[in-house]
């Protein structure tokens, strides 16, 4: 009965890899069963063959080259939103009178893809990292802007009022109760923010660029080399997976308090 | 005393609307009067109006517009389709749930526009591989949020189905489905953000008509004006989706209302 035990202490474990596993296996022997029409059989490619071409682009460094290009533009848009946001969300949150000018503005960027903007920065700073840094930061900083506005707002006003009345200024109401309080949210909002920021990446990279990996996804769409491709998105997805879970868990680490809510990406 | 009262309750929309004035008005004065506009890196408002009374008027607009939406509703209609039935299988079905989760959360994790290029050489230039994008997309919200909200569904109603003889039909159409259907509108929101993302990326990429693709054509030929014209029609339709979306979200839950994370 050991081998029962053990299945039924790790089933979400051994199910949820189960399958993956099973999702690779059936897609690698797809060609041994089945023999694609000669039109599909260009864009098929199975999981070794992504491997293989993996290992031959790193190895000939190709993919450092283009994932350092790409990784800058990421981080240098994220911080940017971040410099921006953050402030500007707390401001949000404790001066009213900004709040409601910038409402329209901001609910409208919110709700529009800000991808649509691309066209615009392209034109207006070239082709080159600038329009790659300035569509990422575009993303990603309505997420953490929205989010540290709410967190501000959902501060309780008893703990505001107490610090008020032992007299301390808006500067030491913001470092002792203000900020604590909305870190939270700020987590989760650079959670969504960063999926926005590798989005920004990727599509500022298929339009504006000459490299990264975006560029070579691209490039290798348009020459049929579907294991690039695939390679690609493959970098791109084991990247959001990762960093999304580290935030992930640095949010439930500091706010083990509050509901779970639906997963948002 | 009666004109500040109003003013006081509707302080938030009139001073929103007077922020738009001044911002717009600013625009036009400071590209009249102090910097002369270079007509192929900027533009001003007044430009912009005529551009839109002109597209408004004319037929391609209206093309662009039906083009890009059947692709979208041919894509979101797929999603819902198939996402609500998966979510409400995974929320019901706690091994389904194990089993698909995690590869199901790492695709909606990871940036499935970079799929786009690839779509494109596969289903063509057409409705059919826009629609497919915008499938891939938007059908994880659906997925996750109609799981989540099987998962808080109350026990009791399902008990009192359950002591009362219903079947398994009756248990998913007369509890599970209304009390998950908030939920689904909340996922319906996102998923309306990330279906666009996919329109918009896959007519970039490579169309020959849509709105996504006159945005990009006006840029391509510094048609600035037409080009606003075309991002300020679509963050309409954006904010009024979004809207319409929150809306249903009041009237069908009213007490999930205020500070959900967006």
């Amino acid at each position: 009965m050991k081998p029962k035990k053990i299945f039924t202490e790790h089933e979400s474990v051994i199910l949820g890899g189960g399958f993956i596993l099973f999702l690779l296996v059936f897609w690698e022997s797809v060609p041994l069963w089945y023999t694609l029409p000669k039109g599909m059989a260009l864009f098929f490619t199975t999981p070794s063959k992504i491997a293989a071409a993996f290992y031959e682009l790193l190895r000939d460094g190709t993919i450092e080259k283009h994932f350092y290009v790409s990784a800058v533009a990421f981080l240098a848009g994220l911080g940017l939103s971040i410099i921006i946001g953050l402030p500007l969300g707390l401001a949000l949150g404790r001066f009213r009178i900004l709040e409601d000018l910038l409402d329209p503005y901001i609910t409208a960027a919110n709700a529009t893809p800000r991808i649509v903007l691309l066209p615009l920065l392209i034109l207006w700073f070239g082709i080159g990292i600038w329009s790659k840094i300035l569509i990422v930061f575009a993303g990603a900083v309505f997420p953490l802007l929205i989010n540290t506005y709410i967190g501000v707002k959902n501060i309780n006003r008893v703990l505001v009022n107490v610090v008020r009345s032992f007299g301390a200024n808006e500067w030491q109401l913001m470092k002792i109760v203000v900020l604590p309080n909305s870190v939270p949210y700020i987590i989760a909002g650079l959670r969504l923010a960063i999926g926005r920021a590798i989005l920004g990446v990727v599509v500022g990279e298929f339009f504006g660029a000459s490299e990264g990996l975006g560029f070579m996804i691209a490039a290798a769409a348009t020459n049929y080399k579907v294991d690039v491709v695939f390679v690609g998105v493959g970098i791109f997805m084991a990247l959001s997976v990762i960093l999304t879970l580290a935030v992930k868990q640095l949010e439930s680490r500091l706010a083990n308090w509050r509901p779970e809510t639906a997963k948002t990406f | 005393m009666r004109l500040r009262r109003y003013f006081s309750e509707h302080r938030r929309f009139w001073l929103g609307i007077a922020s738009l004035v001044l911002f717009v008005c600013a625009w036009q004065f400071v590209l009249t009067y102090l910097i002369p506009v270079n007509p192929f890196f900027f533009t001003k408002p007044s430009l912009i109006a005529e551009a839109f009374k002109e597209e408004i008027q004319g037929a391609r607009l209206w093309h662009d517009l039906a083009v890009s939406s059947r692709a979208f509703f041919w894509g979101f209609g797929a999603a819902v389709l198939v996402g609500i039935p998966v979510g409400l299988v995974m929320g019901w079905r706690r091994r389904v749930e194990y089993s698909l989760d995690p590869f199901l959360t790492a695709l909606y994790a990871s940036p499935l526009v970079a799929l786009a290029p690839l779509f494109i050489i596969v289903f063509g230039v057409g409705v059919a591989g826009k629609a497919a994008l915008v499938f891939l997309l938007s059908v994880f919200p659906f997925v996750f949020n109609t799981c989540a909200g099987v998962k808080s569904t109350e026990l009791l109603l399902i008990n009192v189905i359950r002591s009362f003889g219903g079947t398994e039909k009756d248990l998913y159409l007369k509890v599970i489905l209304p009390s998950t259907l908030p939920y689904i509108i909340a996922g319906a929101r996102i998923a309306i953000g990330r279906g666009l993302v996919g329109i918009i990326v896959g007519e970039f990429y490579a169309a020959s008509e849509g709105i996504g693709f006159a945005i990009s054509q006006a840029g391509d030929t510094y048609r600035l004006p037409e080009m606003f014209v075309g991002i300020i029609i679509l963050a309409l339709i954006a904010v009024a989706l979004t809207e319409l979306m929150r809306k249903l979200e009041l009237i069908l839950a009213p007490w999930r209302s205020g500070d959900e994370v967006r």
